[in-house]
């Protein structure tokens, strides 16, 4: 594959926060808010904001609930946004073999 | 973005998905319990052989297991809520888990209770079983201590049936402390290491 199809990243993954939060997601069934801030390292704000992002492309669906008063939110991966994932890998991999 | 930066991202995806699979915190407990719970099951067992009350064995199994198998449901839950992720690890080592679990009651209630094999051959099914599990477990995690566990495991299986049937689950006691007691105490300073 030549380089310029490198141009066809995907501009919703291509942020680092959003490529780990799909990275992390595609490894579990579900994860908590909390769980995604400890693994990835950043900040509720930053976190919030990039949930959203990828909650409105349909790549992640994000559910809240209440457990014992305490409010709980939880994302999962959704199937357009596993394909969309694979395709911004399959980008990647096939870049560094071309250059290889 | 250049070469550098490509390979850059996939390394990061890489080290994303590595952070899901690791050992989470309080697994060692699950070790350290069951392993605990198997020894005093044994030693249960032939406290009750020295008095003679054979009929009793099953109910110290059976005491034994109940408990291991609560604490493993009460505990599995908080478990769950600390971690705040069902990863596809911990779902997978669960189905495992409860998969030997069945397994281990097949081999060492059912079965010889219908009569298929002698009772001597009970603890070298048992230590198979176990080595499986360890053995898958330390695969999935990708942790090379605890295949080598499973191996030992197998090993005291085979190590079993030159023993008299009389005492071969008396190899049960130093096969969970090295098979289960060792790897929860190395779990738990691991995890105490990356809390600090």
């Amino acid at each position: 594959m030549c380089p310029e199809k490198l141009g066809q990243l995907d501009p919703v993954i291509h942020s680092r926060i959003r490529l780990a939060v799909l990275s992390v997601l595609i490894s579990v069934k579900e994860a908590s808010f909390n769980y995604l801030k400890e693994t990835i390292r950043t900040t509720d704000g930053n976190l919030s904001a990039n949930l959203s992002k990828l909650e409105e492309a349909g790549y992640i669906s994000i559910k809240k609930v209440f457990k014992k008063k305490k409010p709980l939110t939880t994302c999962s991966i959704t199937e357009k946004g596993r394909k969309a994932f694979s395709k911004y890998l399959k980008v990647l991999e096939s870049y560094v073999s071309f250059k290889k | 973005m250049n070469d550098l930066q490509a390979k850059d991202d996939i390394q990061f995806i890489q080290e994303m998905i590595e952070r899901t699979r690791k050992i989470t915190a309080g697994s060692w407990m699950f070790f350290l319990v069951w392993g605990i719970v198997a020894i005093l099951g044994v030693a249960g067992m032939y406290v009750l052989e020295i008095f003679e009350k054979y009929s009793w064995i099953w109910l110290n199994w059976g005491v034994f297991v109940g408990i291991g198998v609560v604490f493993s449901i009460v505990y599995g839950k908080k478990i769950e809520r600390l971690i705040g992720a069902r990863t596809y690890a911990y779902i997978t080592t669960g189905h495992l888990c409860f998969a030997c679990g069945m397994a281990f009651c097949l081999v060492g209630f059912v079965f010889p209770a219908l009569n298929l094999y002698s009772y001597g051959l009970i603890a070298v099914l048992i230590s198979v079983i176990a080595g499986i599990l360890v053995f898958t477990m330390g695969g999935i995690y990708e942790w090379n201590l605890l295949k080598w566990c499973g191996v030992i495991w197998w090993l005291g299986a085979l190590g079993m049936v030159f023993i008299h049937e009389n005492y071969r689950a008396l190899l049960f006691i130093p096969l969970m402390i090295i098979g289960y007691i060792m790897p929860a105490l190395v779990l738990r300073s691991m995890y105490r290491k990356e809390r600090d």
